[in-house]
């Protein structure tokens, strides 16, 4: 069938995202959620049990959440394709999934006769897919409304499945659990008021029965939080505000920002979760939000049975560049720390800062602090007040160093995969009007800054692929990457050693994970790849799959707008 | 022999404090102290300091608790004695977490802190005092010098003359560092914040330097692996000078809570309320820097990864 043919897909690709002063906005967007069934009894009905979701990461059949397992480590089992065989990897097709949209995000993937692949993008669109057909076999669009405001863009990175059931956060700070066989609603929960500036745009994660979502916002003035739901009905369970009110002047925890706008991570193990919280609110002007503002631009570890904080490990104490930490945090279990003489699980992840961490899963005291994964000029520094008539330009900028983009964890090669960005911003401050749900940037960024501002250090690769040994923090190999665009999406590694990656130019490519040699390289397209590889062995095809999302995203060095769902092959 | 990086002021930081005030510069070789600045600054009291303490005095008139401040600024003479000791600790022992170093300090600040908020003391100053403008921090320096309760209270709290010149220097010396805190008022409405949402420009000021020293502890012992002597000695010095601030500003709510048995004029009372807020500020901005932005150069090297300089960047 026809893309033009599905309502819900045309429903999504007639929503229009546009840059107003207020942010991102979507327009035209149907008044009322729109369901398109297809084919829904291709669909093996059975639950995907707590027990499928605890072996998620050994199991080389499915993809089923976000970061492929708990521990987040975006690393398949599977060995079909190799370091010697990868060469031979096919394209098996391309499907344009039907929206001028954000293609940020990782499908899912459930085991089955066929399995089924969820897939998500802007504006709150998700599809069951058949992916050994690249069929779509029901198709469904969220109505957002036109009064959600977006910092970045209108993206969706996914979705959490457990038993039958899919849950996808919607831009007006939703959770909409649908049935995964037919695509029919089965509850929506609001997490907050969106005309307050809240929204939401990763994947949840569901534990036990229990669904953890977080917060985005902090553009906006809001006061950032995560949150439970009962997975089955919808209830709320509890609610965490990231910052204590204890640790703030006065009035100022109103609008403190702190959100957490990624995927939280979870340990099975020590039954705690850990997430990324973002930046402080406004961003740049600190003097309105003294103090170190806690538990901003950091890693905050919590209670999943009643939402209490343990401990917090902050990357940027008031921050004031935007260095809101991102991405997704991993747990690394047994690891061998020789020169602190520590073996035990870690947990970490790379900063905005472009330090990676490694941090005790228990207390959150820092055990590494990695070398800088890119160039760090001007880095910390007093931003400058706009009637002092002196400016600098920073790096890392306001989006990193390591900004979203989820990293790999490699048990073979022991390294850590990041995506990150060396560009030079200039930044400096003034006062800006402020509105509830609008945007009160307290300072000025300029992302092109004029050349002769660029410090003559700064090398000029606006992004790297990384490779980081978390016991040592030591970046093992680098691989600039040349563009005009900015590098997003995510990385994943495989059990026989290889790294795949998309990069902003429109190219997949497998490296050598242990060395950083490329391997294999797939132009797929001219727009940016801006998803995240995930894989699966289908023992009905026999053949290991890897998908990826390719088209722009993001606020700025986003490059032209896609819409494929690209799929590769090799058969065993 | 415990640490301390008190700035040294420059010749050219002396010159500054020297020309603020209107007298001439130190000769060559010669220490600029408070003691000689004091003999050169004309002594007549500022009106407007005077109207404006007065006002002060008036609208908080029967709201402070004149009991409660004499301890607590007792205690918080007693925390100030200790710092040297808190220094010499160096990291806060603890497996799990952190022990209580630096809150210990500010456990009285704290309660004058609430009590303040409470009876609505910052919005009273804040309404009176005007921002930090160059003329506003001359005058205030200047009141600085000539009270002299201001600087005996100060030596019994612990800091020598080379420390109370460099929290001078501190007032004196950054009206422009300073004017980037605007007073709430004076915030355009509509402006960052619903403004309902900004407190006033000294619970920020008190605030903030309160928040910043008990966050070191946690700070210190989480972040071991990066501290260096170097660093906890900036601690020590920038966590010193925001408790003399502290004190100052309990100093001068407990002499407007004292009513007539006050001891400072009220231009003396307006200088210590902007000094005290100019210091806390100022100190809160560079134990900030000195000890929370570790930068690569500044940390403690480490022994697995080496430096930054190491890396190919090329």
């Amino acid at each position: 069938m026809a893309i033009e043919d599905d309502k819900a897909i045309r429903a999504a690709s007639d929503t229009v995202v546009e840059e107003t002063e207020l942010g991102y906005q979507v327009f035209n967007a149907p008044d009322e959620s729109v369901l398109h069934q297809t084919d829904t009894d291709r669909i093996p009905r059975y639950d995907v049990t707590q027990e499928m979701l605890d072996e998620s990461g050994e199991d080389e059949e499915s993809w089923l959440m976000f970061s492929k397992n708990y521990e987040a480590h975006r690393y398949t089992p599977c060995e079909t394709i190799t370091k010697d065989n990868v060469g031979e990897l096919e394209l098996e097709y391309t499907m344009e999934v039907g929206a001028n949209s954000s293609m940020e995000g990782s499908p899912v993937i459930v085991p089955g006769d066929p399995p089924v692949m969820y897939q998500t993008n802007g504006p709150s669109h998700v599809k069951a897919i058949d992916p050994r057909e690249g069929d779509v076999l029901w198709s469904y669009t969220f109505a957002a409304p036109d009064d959600a405001v977006l910092c970045c863009d209108d993206n969706n990175r996914g979705v959490a499945v457990w038993r039958d059931k899919i849950y996808l956060t919607t831009l007006d700070s939703g959770v909409q659990a649908l049935n995964r066989y037919t695509g029919e609603e089965e509850w929506y929960a609001s997490t907050a008021d969106h005309e307050e500036g809240y929204s939401a745009t990763w994947a949840p994660i569901v534990w036990k029965g229990m669904l953890f979502t977080g917060s985005a916002g902090g553009e906006f003035g809001v006061r950032g939080f995560h949150c439970a739901y009962n997975a089955e009905t919808g209830e709320e369970l509890w609610r965490l505000e990231n910052c204590p009110e204890e640790e703030y002047v006065g009035e100022s925890i109103e609008q403190s920002g702190g959100t957490n706008w990624m995927t939280a991570t979870f340990d099975p193990e020590r039954e705690l979760l850990y997430y990324n919280v973002g930046n402080p609110s406004p961003d740049f002007n600190g003097t309105v939000r003294p103090g170190p503002n806690k538990n901003t631009c950091s890693t905050l570890c919590v209670d999943p049975h009643d939402g209490e904080i343990r401990w917090a490990h902050q990357e940027s104490a008031h921050d004031i560049w935007d260095y809101d930490s991102a991405s997704q945090r991993m747990i690394i279990r047994d690891l061998d720390i020789d020169h602190l003489d520590y073996t035990g699980d870690v947990v970490y992840n790379g900063g905005k800062t472009s330090w990676t961490y490694t941090m005790e899963p228990e207390t959150g005291k820092l055990l590494v602090r990695g070398q800088p994964m890119t160039q760090q000029i001007n880095m910390m520094t007093m931003v400058p007040h706009v009637e002092e008539e002196r400016d600098y330009v920073m790096l890392p900028g306001l989006l990193g160093g390591h900004d979203w983009q989820p990293p790999t964890y490699c048990p073979e090669t022991g390294l850590a995969y990041h995506k990150t960005l060396n560009t030079p911003h200039e930044i400096y401050w003034r006062n800006e009007e402020y509105k509830p749900g609008e945007k009160f940037w307290g300072g000025i960024v300029d992302v092109e800054p004029d050349e002769e501002l660029v410090p003559d250090e700064y090398n000029g690769h606006i992004s790297a692929i990384v490779a980081v040994d978390p016991a040592t923090g030591k970046v093992e190999w680098r691989d600039w990457i040349d563009s005009d665009r900015y590098l997003w999406g995510g990385t994943m590694s495989t059990a026989s050693g290889l790294l795949f990656a998309g990069t902003q130019n429109g190219d997949v490519i497998a490296y050598d994970g242990e060395t950083g040699e490329r391997l294999w390289e797939y132009d797929v397209s001219n727009k940016a790849v801006s998803g995240d590889p995930v894989s699966w062995y289908d023992p009905g095809a026999e053949k290991q799959y890897i998908a990826i999302q390719v088209g722009g995203s993001g606020f700025v060095g986003r490059g032209p707008r896609g819409d494929q769902l690209v799929v590769f092959s090799l058969s065993a | 022999m415990v640490q301390s990086n008190v700035p040294q002021p420059t010749v050219e930081h002396r010159q500054e404090l020297a020309s603020t005030l209107g007298v001439g510069g130190p000769a060559t070789g010669e220490r600029l102290t408070v003691d000689r600045l004091r003999e050169a600054v004309d002594d007549d009291p500022d009106e407007v300091f005077t109207s404006i303490g007065e006002t002060i005095r008036t609208g908080l008139s029967g709201r402070l608790d004149a009991e409660l401040l004499g301890e607590e600024r007792s205690r918080m003479v007693e925390q100030l004695s200790r710092t040297s000791e808190v220094r010499a600790a160096g990291i806060p022992a603890g497996e799990t977490g952190p022990a209580v170093l630096y809150r210990g300090l500010v456990e009285p600040a704290w309660r004058v802190y609430h009590h303040l908020a409470a009876v609505g003391f910052f919005e009273g100053i804040e309404e009176n005092l005007p921002s930090f403008t160059p003329d506003h921090i001359e005058g205030t320096a200047r009141e600085l010098v000539q009270a002299r309760p201001l600087s005996a209270a100060l030596a019994e709290c612990g800091f020598d003359e080379r420390e109370r010149m460099a929290l001078m220097l501190n007032v004196a010396n950054n009206d422009t560092r300073l004017s980037r805190w605007t007073p709430t008022r004076e915030i355009p409405e509509g402006v960052e914040f619903d403004v309902e949402y900004v407190p006033p420009l000294h619970r920020r000021a008190m605030g903030g330097a309160l928040l910043w020293i008990r966050a070191l502890d946690d700070h210190l012992w989480r972040k071991e692996i990066l501290i260096t002597d170097d660093i906890l000695d900036d601690a020590h010095w920038d966590t010193k000078a925001m408790l003399g601030g502290l004190y100052l500003m309990a100093t001068a709510a407990h002499d407007v809570a004292a009513g007539e048995d006050g001891s400072l004029t009220d231009a003396q009372l307006t200088a210590t309320l902007t000094a005290s807020t100019a210091v806390m500020i100022v100190n809160q901005e560079e134990l900030m820097q000195d000890v929370f932005w570790i930068t690569e150069e500044k940390r403690k090297p480490s022994e697995a990864s080496g430096r930054e300089e190491e890396l190919p960047w090329q």
